[in-house]
């Protein structure tokens, strides 16, 4: 099980690190749920999720590096993210149903940080609000994956 | 959560850099450099000698003369290779920096990111230094042209407040417009200019064309001497950029001095509240307040005093102090024991002259660093224009609030302070907004806005006595500082 440490969310790069957390874990429990020999038949669906979170990981880097203006940098004090802490741990056993729900809960709750830290990063730097948004989305989407297979 | 890591414990001995090569100092006096936020010392810094200096000058100049004839394009693509040097190590850079400084990670972030944005602006050089013509200029058949010309070595002495960025609103000007220079970093806070040379040492600049001295007051009178250095610029206090101003202008030199400031953030009656606050805050308790921007007198107009006040210290509360090496950390420890007393010293007068402390800072105390430098948000009310916690700079995060009844109260309390750096207005209306603009006397003015940093393309300086000169830091006003004008004209027969 990956080890994870998530922040409080008092700032930008607090903000920015909790998401780099939930990207990590992520990218784990996919990769986790690939390697599992009862789930082979989504194995390259788990593999893609799996490198579009390293991805985004990729992708929060670059926004704390290039949007981060001291001008702007202030105290985020409304953003509880402690109801957004992901469980890595991959339930055993497993079947692909439950692997769907775990995954999928994962998603929903990354999806709700997203939105959330969208609207409060929105006050202090719309281009990064810009993309925690994007990002939210993109977890509702990958619900949907998750539910075709 | 975790800290991230230190990238060292002890850095050691740190270094100059002179004539392309690292230089163990002679000295024999060193200085402690303190980790602010633990009380740890991480490294020594050497007082370097008079002699140390001058072999730095000597070198500079040496290199001076193939350095102008470079073409510009070419120094142009080092600092290109340098930016790219310094992405590869921005985490490094911010870590060391609060390591050695006690801001908070996001500080250090944005602060190397600014260094960064002044490599970028100086790179586009040939551009920006290019001269002017006119055909028939002087008469028929006579041209006129005028050349901007680079004039020898220049230099920096800089303060501990911005270890990495202030430099850079000069140094990377200078030496793109074909100068060479001398960097006295700030012996509180060498380790983040120290650190920065070892990726100039790899960016390709010419032996002697960029140059690092660590000590104290020998090696800034040593440079403001010598007849060979063509200029210096100064951030720091109002006394030494006065001192700095005047020796210089004897010696004969260029000069830029930025000195002290005493910011006012205004609050009309018909600011956004929760935005103005939040900007605020920001503002006053960024970078512990040792920003020569930071907020340091909340003046309230009007009816919104009340609900203002109490809405500000119920924030302020919840400011979150610790290492800045923890990301969720709102805010560090001042600069040493010698700062933390002057600012407390400030707070216990304010108390005697009869002002109210809402929240006092004086006990803060973080469980893990007990030997930190900690003064807590101070927020007093009560405040009067004539009390000294309202006219002289604290340097802290504390936050003196004064209650007006009209924006001309407000800008006649401005116009008081010998100081001109900064001054912000809250407001919703642009008439008020442009009345604060057209009629405050600063530098730097802000509009919802409470740390007005000029960006690397726009110049930086105060007004009155935070700013000696008349040529700003950055941006085009960099470009005049570290160039002349040369005028031809021409007729062939």
């Amino acid at each position: 099980m990956v080890e994870a440490d998530f922040p409080e969310c008092t700032s930008f790069g607090s903000v920015i690190r909790f998401a780099l957390e939930l990207e990590k874990v992520s990218a784990a429990v996919y990769d986790e749920l690939a390697e599992k020999q009862c789930l082979a038949s989504a194995h390259d669906a788990f593999k893609a999720l799996s490198a579009a979170h390293r991805k985004r990981s990729d992708i929060l880097e670059h926004t704390r590096r290039e949007k981060l203006n001291e001008m702007i940098l202030e105290p985020i004090q409304d953003l509880d993210s402690s109801v957004y802490v992901l469980d890595a741990k991959v339930p055993e056993p497993i079947d692909i149903v439950g692997a769907k729900a775990f995954a999928s809960k994962m998603e929903d709750l990354s999806s709700k940080f997203y939105s959330e830290s969208s609207k409060i990063a929105k006050m202090l730097m719309a281009e990064a609000a810009r993309i925690l948004d994007k990002m939210g989305k993109e977890n509702e989407a990958n619900k949907a994956k998750l539910e075709a297979l | 959560m975790a800290l991230l890591p230190e990238v060292k414990k002890d850095y050691g001995r740190i270094k100059n850099y002179v004539n392309g090569e690292w230089v163990e100092s002679t000295s024999s006096k060193d200085m402690d450099i303190e980790n602010p936020t633990t009380g740890g010392i991480i490294g020594k810094v050497p007082m370097s000698t008079a002699d140390e200096t001058k072999a730095a000058i000597d070198a500079a100049q040496d290199a001076w003369e193939a350095w102008r004839e470079t073409p510009p394009i070419t120094r142009a693509r080092i600092f290109f290779k340098l930016k790219e040097l310094m992405e590869q190590n921005y985490e490094e850079t911010a870590r060391i920096m609060v390591q050695e400084q006690g801001k908070t990670i996001d500080e250090a972030r944005g602060e190397t990111r600014r260094s960064i944005e002044n490599v970028e602006v100086a790179a586009g050089i040939p551009s920006m230094m290019m001269g002017y013509n006119l055909e028939d200029g002087a008469a028929q058949g006579i041209d006129e042209d005028a050349i901007t010309s680079p004039l020898g070595v220049f230099g920096c002495i800089a303060p501990f407040n911005f270890p990495a960025m202030i430099p850079y609103w000069f140094w990377p000007y200078a030496v793109a417009t074909g100068n060479c220079y001398i960097i006295k970093s700030s012996s509180q806070v060498p380790l983040t200019q120290w650190s920065l040379f070892s990726m100039i040492d790899k960016a390709g600049f010419p032996p002697g064309v960029i140059n690092l001295v660590n000590g104290s007051r020998e090696v800034s009178d040593t440079m403001m001497d010598h007849p060979d250095m063509k200029g210096i610029s100064f951030v720091g206090s109002t006394p030494v950029a006065k001192y700095i101003y005047k020796k210089c202008g004897e010696n004969g030199k260029r000069v830029q001095a930025q000195g002290g400031a005493k910011n006012s953030l205004v609050v009309m009656p018909d600011a956004n509240l929760p935005r103005t606050i939040s900007n605020m805050l920001a503002s006053f308790y960024g970078c512990a307040g040792q920003r020569c921007l930071a907020g340091s007198n909340l003046v309230a107009i009007g009816d919104i005093a009340d609900p203002l006040i109490e809405k500000f210290v119920e924030t302020s509360k919840k400011i979150k102090m610790g290492y800045g090496l923890d990301e969720s950390v709102n805010m560090g420890p001042v600069v040493s024991a010698k700062a933390k007393k002057k600012v407390l010293d400030y707070i216990d007068g304010a108390e005697a002259e009869g002002a109210k402390l809402l929240i006092d800072g004086r006990g803060a105390k973080v469980p893990g660093y007990e030997k930190g430098h900690f003064v807590g948000p101070t927020v007093v009310d009560g405040v009067t224009p004539d009390m000294k916690i309202a006219k002289e700079e604290i340097f802290g995060p504390v936050v003196s609030y004064l209650r007006m009844d009209t924006l001309d109260d407000a800008i006649e309390f401005i116009h008081k302070s010998p100081f001109g750096n900064a001054a912000s207005i809250y407001t919703q209306s642009g008439k008020d907004a442009r009345d604060f603009r057209y009629k405050v006397q600063c530098g730097n003015i802000g509009i919802n806005i409470g740390i007005v940093a000029a960006m690397a393309y726009f110049p930086f300086a105060g007004y009155k006595d935070s700013f000696f000169g008349d040529l700003h830091g950055q941006g085009r006003d960099a470009i005049s500082f570290f160039t002349d004008r040369k005028v031809v004209i021409t007729r062939w027969f």
